[in-house]
């Protein structure tokens, strides 16, 4: 009993003072790895997966993305949506909302592909030397809304598809615009989502949309940090499910000094983070639980994450100093 | 029977040669159970027509009689199938398809009047249908149609003098199949998909015309299958045997090594079929393809009982009326005669006719509406148009070089 805490302790402390850019790397590659080619080894997660696993990666995807059935499902006509289906429907969210209180907005951190291929867009301008840009306080207000406006148009127009408001060539709607349709097949030789599809107006004008849209992706993504989160419907569905998350982001006001060092390396530019000492529960509806703010933090106890209660990643200042001394590229 | 073991020996010839073996090594790919015939399946074959040779039975007779299409071109022009119909004329006067046309199983009810509407729009959901409840089994309705053209054959009328009989062959059923009650007039046949998997429904026909026995199967097969299903059942189902032992005479389509639960052939794709008789490969049997819009290939099966034919494109609708699931029907018949003795209901026949169809689906091409050029045109100019975009914004922004003095003596 007695050589248990100490030991508990060292591993706290190797925890609290890992290399976490380094560790994060690993940890976004081995994922990227399992949910873009794992097909090929026939692992199958399901289709609830809370992150961008793309259906239309039909050879190597290791589960599908939520957003895909959610938005057939709701598509289907009134009668038997509000029907007999509508039992399906409610099943698929509750297994979504299953896969999604184990890591909260972790998966968007750790494990989604498309945030992942970002952050290795912004690895790549870090290396080329051109500075990332930031919003003001002013777009970033008006800007966080539009991840809702995704969402809202998301239930709607399949809803509108089911009831012959719309025309079925425009289902599943968010998908036919999603970057990941085109990006994540990519790297399984699959180029065939990066066509015009003239078969209707309605079609033309998605498929282009698409098209465009994963341009502004790429562009966007090289010179600001996770662009694309900052949009994703899926981020705010997460949100309207984050309270009995198990992986929850804790701040302790009492021992933040403001420094701002946590908003300096926050990809998402959230200034809350640094700002507000009195929420304990700091997680914003724009987070992704990537936890650089607590790798960030010099002050003990100061940024916390924690599962299920248990403190797993603590702020201390020794493993601050530690991974400043490796060069841990913040703010850049 | 000279002629009958150089035949055989040619046979054997060709088969060996042939490179089956090397392109199907494992006995997943074995025809009946997915692709094409196997070496194991070829031997088995031999044996099995071996020992019919020596009992006389239907195969053998028509093994008795390979030189029949000796003339005939490997495929031959295509053509409207009016033309085709009242065209060549077998050896020993049997003409070509049955009388009032072939039957033929559809999963879609024939069309009030003229027109091209898809079956797609025509019938909804293409015959199926939900059962009683949430987690009933999806109930198929099919449709007894005769005559040579997917577009313009009406129901097939009962006949008094034709005895018919229907088998069901399901995932879960024995591979003989069970007997389904016979086809209710226009209502059609329907049946249970309980389990994920196909589903293969023949309906023979026998009559007598003349001293000629008539013999028709007409055969449907029909997949079942769901997103979120039992992956074990989707596997077993598809590696099940595809063909009937007891079918006189049936067509196999050929299945693509990469084709999935979800396959669509699509308009422009090359599909082969084999003619099975009794579970055996036929040669020598007349095959048309009949397309959506009634074009009419004709072709001769091979030592395999294999037939290869494209999918023409007859699908030309005005753009703004396209439909990229237009689901298009086409017909594949197959027919030969043996010359046989018997009886039928008292009746004696000195020759037996066989006919055979299978229908299935196509669908427009990608490559008939989508761009690469376009989507490619886009993205780049996007790209393009964004990144000068950032970069004459930010040049914008930044504020020129100044340098600022400061006297500090003053």
């Amino acid at each position: 009993m007695n050589s248990t805490k100490p030991r508990l302790q060292a591993l706290r402390d190797a925890v609290n003072h890992v290399q976490f850019n380094r560790f994060r790397f690993w940890f976004q590659f081995a994922a990227f790895v399992l949910f873009v080619y794992g097909g090929y080894i026939s692992i199958n997660l399901g289709s609830h997966m809370p992150f961008f696993s793309c259906g239309y990666n039909q050879e190597g995807r290791a589960g599908v993305c939520y957003l895909l059935p959610l938005q057939h499902q709701l598509g289907q006509p009134w009668p038997r949506l509000f029907g007999m289906a509508g039992i399906a429907v409610l099943t698929g969210f509750l297994m979504f909302a299953l896969w999604f209180i184990v890591l909260n907005k972790g998966w968007c951190g750790f494990v989604c592909p498309l945030g992942t291929l970002q952050d290795w867009l912004t690895a790549l301008r870090r290396r080329i030397g051109i500075r990332y840009s930031t919003y003001s306080q002013g777009q970033f207000a008006q800007l966080t809304r539009v991840k809702y406006l995704l969402l809202a148009l998301l239930v709607l127009i399949p809803l509108g598809i089911g009831g012959g408001l719309f025309s079925h060539n425009m289902s599943p709607p968010f998908c036919l615009i999603c970057p990941a349709r085109m990006i994540l097949p990519m790297f399984t030789g699959d180029f065939s989502q990066f066509t015009v599809d003239f078969s209707s107006k309605t079609s033309m004008i998605m498929t282009a949309t698409g098209v465009s849209v994963m341009s502004l992706f790429l562009v966007g993504s090289f010179v600001k940090k996770r662009f694309f989160c900052f949009f994703c419907p899926m981020s705010a569905l997460h949100y309207l499910l984050s309270k009995p998350a198990l992986l929850k982001l804790k701040k302790d006001g009492s021992k933040c000094t403001r420094c701002g060092d946590c908003y300096n390396v926050c990809d998402m530019e959230i200034k809350e983070i640094a700002d507000d000492v009195r929420t304990a529960n700091i997680m914003t509806d724009d987070c992704t639980l990537c936890l650089k703010c607590v790798a960030s933090c010099p002050e003990k106890g100061a940024l916390q994450a924690s599962f299920a209660g248990i403190p797993i990643f603590v702020s201390t200042e020794e493993g601050f100093i530690k991974r400043m001394g490796k060069g841990a590229h913040h703010g850049k | 029977m000279l002629r009958l073991k150089l035949c055989v020996l040619a046979m054997l010839a060709a088969l060996s040669a042939s490179s089956y073996g090397e392109e199907a090594p494992d006995g997943a790919r074995r025809f009946g159970q997915g692709g094409k015939p196997s070496e194991a399946q070829i031997a088995e074959w031999r044996t099995r027509r071996a020992a019919q040779n020596g009992s006389e039975s239907a195969p053998a007779a028509a093994a008795a009689m390979p030189h029949r299409h000796d003339d005939m071109p490997a495929a031959a022009p295509a053509g409207k199938p009016e033309e085709a119909g009242h065209g060549p004329v077998w050896p020993g006067g049997m003409a070509l398809g049955m009388r009032g046309g072939a039957l033929w199983l559809s999963d879609t009810p024939p069309m009030r009047g003229e027109g091209g509407r898809g079956g797609m729009r025509a019938s909804g959901m293409a015959g199926m249908e939900m059962g009683g409840g949430h987690g009933a089994p999806v109930t198929k309705r099919v449709w007894l149609r005769s005559g040579n053209d997917p577009l313009k054959s009406g129901f097939a009328h009962d006949d008094a003098e034709a005895a018919v009989e229907s088998v069901l062959v399901t995932p879960r059923s024995k591979p003989e199949g069970e007997p389904l009650p016979a086809a209710d007039g226009h209502k059609g046949l329907s049946f249970e998909m309980p389990a994920q998997g196909f589903y293969r429904l023949y309906l023979t026909s026998r009559k007598l015309q003349g001293d000629t026995l008539a013999v028709a199967v007409a055969k449907m097969e029909v997949g079942n299958f769901t997103h979120d299903g039992d992956e074990d059942e989707v596997a077993a189902a598809l590696q099940a045997p595809r063909a009937l032992d007891s079918a006189p005479l049936e067509i196999v389509r050929e299945r693509k090594q990469d084709e999935k639960k979800f396959f669509q052939l699509k308009s422009g794709d090359e599909q082969a079929f084999f003619v099975l008789q009794k579970g055996l490969p036929l040669q020598g049997a007349r095959v048309r393809f009949v397309s959506h819009q009634g074009w009419v290939k004709e072709g001769v099966s091979d030592e395999m009982g294999r037939v290869s034919f494209q999918l023409v494109r007859d699908y030309y609708p005005p753009w703004d009326e396209f439909q990229k699931r237009f689901k298009a029907t086409y017909l594949v018949i197959a027919e030969t005669g043996s010359v046989e003795s018997g009886s039928f209901n008292g009746q004696p026949y000195s020759g037996v006719r066989y006919q055979s169809t299978l229908s299935g689906n196509y669908y427009p091409s990608p490559d008939d509406y989508q761009s690469y050029a376009w989507g490619l045109g886009i993205g780049m100019g996007m790209l393009m148009f964004c990144g000068v975009a950032v970069y004459l914004y930010r040049r914008r922004r930044v504020k020129p070089y100044r340098e600022e003095h400061f006297d500090e003596q003053h």
